[in-house]
């Protein structure tokens, strides 16, 4: 079919209103919303980093400095490699992935309990008290671990009352303040599309398991994760991109050790003044994100289609 | 007012696929019309091209004699009752009768005054305020025949609409329907798997197998005078007697059969495409076989000796199955008039069968085994 | 014990273990919110106040940036519910072969991260504003016209979702039905697809403003010289860190609460009238034994967490009712003149300490909110040891922005132990 044929076919089918109304609002939302302005950013991490007075002109050429800038430095730059920007960049992807798999070990369970065993009442509510936290706003969240995690906060407070400590642990020096409270951030990313996986698993295969004598850590390795892996790809997923995305968590709770990539793109737009390479950084981010994506869809054999609310 | 509805040189083609094959066929304004097939046979298809959600890849469809290509199904005087009836269910059982009438703009009152109307024709007065979650299954049946008629369509088309419902409620709407038809005076055109449905209720019926019409005719020529194997194998129950054609003389064919030389009538549009010599199926219906007392012919044209194996009692009729010669299996029906048949299990008989009853037909497709729920 | 008791034990103790995680710090950071201590503790415990409450809402930056995420809220709404209806209803339409490609697009924005999106969004313009010679104070450069823009890329694909599932369940017939009873696509659209898709809209609506109205990822770089709610919070917890963003928070968990519970409610009451209307049609009797319907009482959810709230809230009013925080503050300031002058007393005449804990605290001076965490000391017990002098008074230096220390320190300047530190804010990292 033509698409001049299909066109009509579509008028046909819903009114030349409601048609308009359709395409319009697809294509305005494909085109100038998702697809030009990554196209745009792609272009602009390709530019030098000029005033507004000379883009256009003979200046404005295509370079790959941005991006050469994040591998090796400012020509000034004494090692051979930028190390800074590098080790806070895979830092970074490997605390998101450090994130993800706590996620999943901390949530793992929660869903099972919930789609399997919890019943009527008692799961709604804990469907309730799951759903609460999260409406909570993330900075708000952060903030809640920095009074938790602070040198004069609540642990090491009621520590040090309690005798258990004798000095307050520096959490967040030690970081450890900052995975907690992104470990916290996206629990219900996590636990929701493994709870629904697993709810569509049929009870009765687990109950005829443990009749054939498996004990519960096999019934769990052979027939539930299998049942469950496209929930868990999809929360790998969503939570390994909020995480290596997350801006605020890092700003509130990271240490001076613990710069994070985004702050990294952050302060090229900010107070380092120079957007291209910015885009050269987040494209870096984004490009990371989709290799981990597509990673996971390889490693779990799952389709686009089943990561979705 | 009903309308006439001509099918003229019609296809619908999807790609490759073929779901409606050059159909013919005119009906009468006023007419209670059914297309009677097996599933998949492209009745359906039909159907949604009269009414305006598919046009045909060839040929012409006229309502009224008026040309009805390019005009959608809200612009012609049709109304469709679908298989799964399609009620709103955010509506109430007035509304959904009235919606018509709202989106032709008439005001509140003109609505309700009309749907009240409509509720006292389906016998469902005061219903009118009930969700339609609430209704029966029969009940919604009716109202989903009220909201097609509240727009006083000129024709009605019927999309398999009883075949949700139990055997004795579908036995109770087919009067209904015929009764509603009857009373409106509308052409209705029915589509069915049901041959019970579509002989009982139609004027006229058309069979339909792979997107070709079989054959077009009333209820009693249908049945009786089937014109290709696929009618006789479809409609009712019907011996298959495989044959090769001896001799053809006034409408008459002399078949060497599997059972013995039979002599059947031949259909006039048929008489070209037999020969002698031709392959041919002769046909013979069960309650058209009588088991006779004695060896004699008792004035029968074709007489088979048999072996009786089993028998089937259903109530009102008994069924015999039969061994014939050369190993067929042969089917006969006897009403149950109180006392038996004379003849026990096992035992041989004798069977006779007239010609004018027996017909011969050319090779062709037959019906494939029916389910349970066609009678 | 059997080892299903134990297993079962075990699966206990993780879930109160686990949602122990999941709402401590919220609770904690509640408590905070009435601490009259001028830094979110909760302990020491100084008087119950609700001061911060005041102190928020006179804050203007704050009010400003909350009636700016009102706005974004509100124009996301109206962009994004549309444009997912839209997408959800081309899924529907578009051809099979072309169907995954299509909602591998709209999907991507979601798997996008949020800093993407915006920086995407904030260079698209500001190259459309350069070719159309815009001046900085057009659309193209607006802080909400781009945020606007920019959320609604990805709320739209969650809305799109919401309705996609919605639209599953919809019987096509339908709309054949109201076509073949005469209704034009228009009226069809209105009278048979809408209403049926309004529960829909509804949450998609809600879902999208809430969405809109917490993010920050991507609002930080599309909100360009104005700001948002988040965005003002976010500098607050950075820069300044009082009880008046744990009032904040409190505000925000109860509207949560009270919402998730009316909600709930709300369900309910749906299920049973339609349970009821079965019932009626069934002929039986209308209502259970009071006893079966007090356990599902107690066993309801809803009840149970507004049960909780309830409690919260009287004791919220008792305490209001009964503690004077002006009196209580007095009495403060009373007890620590009275140390203060016996510690005066004691630099004349010296004598032994009581106590053997070492004067000394960690030498992170009274520094401002660094982001590697509070400094002070934390035994609030010994209240007459006499670092903690230092601690008492230093709180406002801690509050404040980025400054340098020094002036703060000679608060403390008759601690013995605060000698140390009056040598300049040795290791207070100062916020950037």
């Amino acid at each position: 079919m033509n698409p001049v044929t299909g066109l009509r076919r579509f008028v046909d089918r819903n009114g030349l209103a409601i048609s308009a109304y359709l395409l319009v609002a697809v294509t305005l939302w494909m085109l100038a919303m998702i697809i030009l302005p990554q196209l745009f950013m792609l272009d602009f991490s390709f530019r030098y980093n000029l005033p507004p007075a000379k883009i256009g002109g003979p200046e404005d050429v295509w370079t790959i400095s941005n991006y050469a800038f994040l591998v090796f430095g400012s020509s000034g730059n004494p090692d051979a490699y930028n190390w800074i920007d590098l080790s806070v960049f895979f830092r970074t992807i490997l605390a998101a992935v450090f994130v993800t798999v706590f996620d999943v070990a901390l949530c793992y369970p929660i869903a099972f309990y919930l789609a399997q065993v919890a019943k009527g009442g008692f799961g709604r509510l804990m469907v309730l008290c799951l759903i609460i936290p999260f409406w909570v706003n993330e900075i708000l969240r952060a903030f809640a671990f920095r009074i938790l995690f602070g040198a004069t906060g609540v642990i090491n407070t009621v520590g040090m009352s309690l005798g258990l400590l004798d000095q307050p642990i520096d959490f967040v020096g030690a970081d450890i303040a900052l995975y907690a409270g992104l470990g916290y951030a996206y629990i219900l990313l996590m636990i929701f599309p493994i709870y629904n996986a697993i709810e569509s698993l049929d009870h009765n295969q687990i109950e005829a398991a443990r009749d054939l004598g498996a004990p519960w850590w096999r019934i769990h390795y052979r027939v539930v994760i299998p049942h469950a892996k496209p929930g868990i790809a999809s929360g790998c997923t969503m939570v390994f991109m909020l995480s290596a995305g997350a801006l605020a968590a890092p700003q509130i709770l990271g240490g001076p050790s613990s710069l994070w990539f985004t702050q990294i793109i952050y302060q090229w737009f900010n107070t380092g003044g120079n957007w291209p390479r910015g885009s050269a950084y987040a494209m870096i981010l984004l490009i990371a994100c989709i290799a981990f994506v597509m990673l996971m869809m390889r490693v779990f054999k799952v389709g686009l289609g089943e990561i979705g609310r | 007012m009903s309308a006439n509805v001509e099918l003229d040189g019609v296809w619908v083609q999807f790609g490759s696929f073929t779901a409606v094959h050059d159909v013919n066929v005119t009906i009468e304004g006023g007419e209670f019309f059914s297309f009677l097939g097996p599933s998949g046979c492209g009745k359906t298809t039909l159907l949604r091209t009269i009414s305006g959600f598919q046009e045909p890849t060839q040929g012409v469809v006229r309502i009224g004699d008026q040309d009805m290509a390019g005009i959608g199904p809200n612009k012609r005087p049709t109304a469709l009752i679908f298989q799964n009836l399609a009620l709103f269910p955010l509506m109430s059982v007035w509304e959904n009768i009235a919606f018509s009438l709202e989106v032709r703009g008439v005001d509140k009152a003109g609505r309700r005054k009309r749907a009240d109307e409509l509720l006292e024709l389906i016998a469902l007065t005061g219903q009118g305020d009930k969700k339609v979650s609430e209704l029966s299954g029969g009940q919604k049946q009716r109202v989903a025949i009220a909201r097609a008629l509240a727009v006083e369509p000129e024709v009605l088309l019927l999309d398999e609409p009883l075949s949700a419902l139990d055997l004795k409620l579908r036995q109770h709407m087919r009067t209904e329907l015929r009764a509603i038809q009857q009373r409106v005076g509308i052409t209705f055109i029915y589509i069915t798997h049901d041959q019970g449905e579509a002989l009982t209720m139609s004027d006229r019926v058309a069979v339909m197998n792979d997107g070709v019409l079989e054959q077009v005719a009333d209820s009693a020529t249908i049945y009786d005078q089937p014109e290709t194997a696929f009618v006789a194998s479809f409609v009712g129950e019907n011996n298959l007697i495989p044959g090769k054609v001896h001799e053809v003389a006034e409408g008459f064919a002399v078949v060497d059969s599997t059972i013995g030389r039979l002599r059947a009538r031949l259909p006039r549009s048929q008489r070209a495409a037999l020969a002698a010599g031709e392959d041919a199926y002769v046909f013979v219906r069960p309650e058209a076989i009588h088991i006779l007392n004695g060896a004699g012919g008792d004035g029968f044209d074709n007489t088979v000796r048999a072996h009786m194996s089993q028998e089937e009692f259903e109530g009102n009729m008994r069924h015999l199955i039969l061994d014939g010669p050369g190993g067929n299996e042969i089917r006969a029906s006897v009403i149950n008039a109180g006392r038996g048949i004379g003849h026990g299990l096992g035992s041989d008989v004798t069977l006779g069968f007239r010609a004018e009853m027996t017909v011969a037909l050319p090779k062709g497709p037959v019906a494939a085994e029916r389910d349970s729920d066609a009678t | 014990m059997s080892s299903q008791n134990i297993l079962r034990a075990f699966v206990g103790l993780y879930i109160l273990a686990f949602f122990s995680y999941l709402f401590g710090p919220l609770i904690l950071m509640s408590l905070t919110a009435f601490n009259s201590f001028s830094f979110p503790r909760v302990s020491p415990w100084e008087c119950f106040t609700t001061e911060w409450f005041v102190k928020l809402s006179h804050d203007e930056k704050l009010m400003h940036g909350l009636l700016n995420s009102l706005i974004i809220g509100a124009g996301v709404m109206a962009l994004a519910v549309p444009i997912g209806m839209a997408g959800a209803i081309m899924l529907t339409q578009v051809r099979r072969s072309i169907r995954p490609i299509y909602y591998t697009i709209v999907i991507s924005p979601i798997l996008v991260p949020g800093v993407v999106l915006g920086i995407s969004t904030l260079i698209f313009w500001d190259r459309l504003g350069t070719m159309f010679n815009a001046s900085y104070n057009s659309v193209f450069y607006d802080g909400l016209f781009l945020t606007i823009i920019g959320q609604a890329t990805f709320i739209s694909a969650y809305c799109m979702l919401v309705f996609i599932a919605r639209l599953q369940r919809f019987d096509p017939a339908q709309e054949e039905a109201a076509l073949d009873l005469g209704a034009t696509h228009a009226q069809t659209f209105r009278k048979i697809l809408l209403p049926f898709m309004r529960p829909a809209i509804f949450s998609a609506a809600v879902l999208a403003f809430l969405a809109s109205f917490e993010n920050y990822n991507t609002t930080v770089f599309t909100i360009i010289s104005e700001s948002t709610l988040t965005t003002v919070l976010a500098s607050k917890v950075r820069y300044g860190i009082d009880p008046s963003i744990s009032a904040l928070a409190v505000i925000i968990v109860s509207l949560t609460l009270i919402g998730a519970i009316a909600y709930e409610f709300a369900k309910q009451r749906e299920a049973k009238e339609a349970r009821a209307r079965q019932i009626e049609g069934l002929g039986l009797p209308a209502s259970p034994p009071t006893r079966a319907k007090l356990a599902e009482a107690i066993g309801n959810p809803a009840m149970i967490l507004s049960f909780f709230v309830a409690v919260a809230g009287l004791t919220f009013v008792y305490l209001m009712a009964t503690v004077d925080t002006a009196a209580c503050k007095q009495d403060l300031r009373e007890q620590k003149r009275i140390e203060q002058q016996r510690r005066q007393d004691m630099q004349l005449f010296p004598l032994q300490m009581p106590s053997g804990k070492a004067p000394s605290k960690p030498a992170e001076p009274t520094a401002p909110q660094a982001p590697a965490g509070e400094t002070g000391n934390k035994q609030y017990q010994g209240i007459f040891e006499p670092g903690n002098l230092k601690k008492q008074v230093g709180p406002e230096g801690e509050a404040a922005p980025a400054k340098p220390t020094p002036g703060k320190q000679y608060e403390g300047i008759f601690d013995p132990g605060n000698l140390k530190n009056q040598v300049g804010p040795e290791g207070g990292t100062n916020q950037n």
